[in-house]
């Protein structure tokens, strides 16, 4: 036999995947992107090709503020009423959802590995009085940010990749930052330790053309979504399931990405491992960007 | 460089609800060694979707601890479960290896910090 599993199970590996519209049929949809500047593969570049009735290429940050006048400008006194009153409820549900974010935050917060939860909270901490951007996000951390922060203003989240890409988060971070230099913006970046591994070079040119970027690293010591799925894998077919890690951990030995860093130019600290570490290393991050250079915190972290 | 990544370890929202409902009289676990457990937390792959605390995840799995769910219905979900996440059978977890697993999770610390609003 060629195929000995396939001739004994007629199981699939994979589970199904379905997905479904969530808008009202006949809604208009409109996409503006720049990413249609610069499309090579469609899935590639879209993983599922978006279904829009105008594709406009076009940036989506210097679009949305006028967008959003505009769209205030068609607005009549009863929608503007309606408008309000559905604001009303969605603070409530948004504040009610923030204290639940943070009683979960709770659990696990001095342990070591450290927590996602601490993490963000306390680079909230160290950058929420500041005109800070976060450029992106890596590393994947259970929605912290999105739970946790306040996002105010357009610029401040940059989305990731758009396909889950592993390897897009350093790149990315280093050219919105260079964009960002001259708005004066604090750029922040949560930098997965896989995607780190994708292009470390990048960390020299930041360092080279001075890019001022706030790094703190997810670093749970593994590409933690594929050892998920090899556990899933594994349990389903009642074998190897103390043997997920095999090709998906990125330890024995642990990688000193601070040490990486400094190599390349950058200014860098850790791995941190204590959580009551993080706010002064933060700090001493923090005067570092704000003299115009990037500066990374590697934190070994929970895998999630 | 970009790859297709998998998706992610969700429980069912029931679990969720479940899993920090206080134990139903009559159904107390049996007993358990904790740092037995917590070994075997890492070793058979819990900590991947719970985290090392069993702190939970809203993107993989829920917080298990310190208040689990009754004993029965914890055994009765990790054996048969549903949404994404895989089963635990006798084969490769034994009912005794099990019952340190839940008293691993039933000795996480609680909440550790109060935030003020």
């Amino acid at each position: 036999l060629t195929d000995f599993w396939g001739t004994v199970n007629t199981a699939r590996d994979a589970l199904v995947r379905t997905s479904r519209p969530i808008v009202k049929p006949g809604t208009k949809l409109i996409s503006i992107t720049a990413l249609d500047l610069a499309t090579k593969g469609n899935y590639q570049d879209f993983q599922r090709y978006p279904e829009v009735d105008i594709a406009m290429a076009a940036d989506a940050e210097a679009t949305l503020p006028a967008l959003t006048e505009a769209c205030k400008r068609l607005l009549t006194a009863d929608r503007r009423g309606a408008l309000a009153d559905r604001a009303k409820r969605l603070a409530e549900a948004h504040g009610t959802a923030l204290e639940r974010a943070r009683a979960e935050a709770a659990y696990g917060w001095d342990a070591t590995p450290i927590s996602t939860a601490r993490m963000t909270m306390e680079l909230w901490a160290a950058i929420k009085n500041e005109d800070w951007a976060l450029v992106a996000e890596s590393g994947i951390m259970s929605d912290w940010t999105s739970r946790l922060w306040s996002f105010e203003k357009h610029y401040q989240s940059l989305g990731g990749s758009g396909g889950a890409g592993v390897g897009y988060g350093a790149p990315a971070a280093i050219g919105a930052a260079l964009a960002n230099k001259k708005r004066g913006r604090l750029s922040v970046t949560i930098q997965g330790d896989g995607d780190f591994l994708y292009a470390p070079g990048v960390w020299w040119t930041a360092a080279h053309h001075r890019i001022p970027l706030l790094a703190v690293m997810h670093n749970n010591r593994a590409y933690h979504q594929e050892m998920m799925h090899l556990q899933r894998m594994a349990n389903r077919h009642q074998r190897g399931v103390t043997t997920a890690h095999i090709g998906t951990s990125i330890d024995n030995p642990n990688v000193d990405f601070a040490k990486i860093a400094q190599g390349l130019g950058v200014h860098a600290q850790g791995p941190i491992t204590n959580p009551n570490d993080l706010g002064p290393a933060l700090r001493r991050a923090i005067e570092v960007v704000k003299r115009g250079e990037p500066s990374l915190i590697d934190v070994v972290t929970q895998p999630r | 460089m970009t790859r297709a990544l998998v998706v992610s370890f969700v429980l069912a929202a029931a679990l969720a609800s479940y899993a920090q409902a206080p134990p139903r009289p009559g159904t107390a676990a049996p007993a358990g060694n904790v740092d037995a457990g917590k070994k075997l937390f890492a070793s058979v792959g819990c900590y991947q979707c719970h985290g090392y605390e069993a702190q939970g995840s809203n993107a993989t799995g829920p917080r298990l601890g310190p208040r689990p769910m009754a004993f029965a219905a914890f055994s009765r979900y990790v054996r048969q479960p549903s949404g994404q996440m895989p089963p635990y059978t006798v084969k490769v977890v034994s009912d005794a290896e099990l019952a340190n697993i839940y008293a691993f999770i039933q000795s996480r610390p609680d909440r550790q910090k109060r935030f003020r609003c």
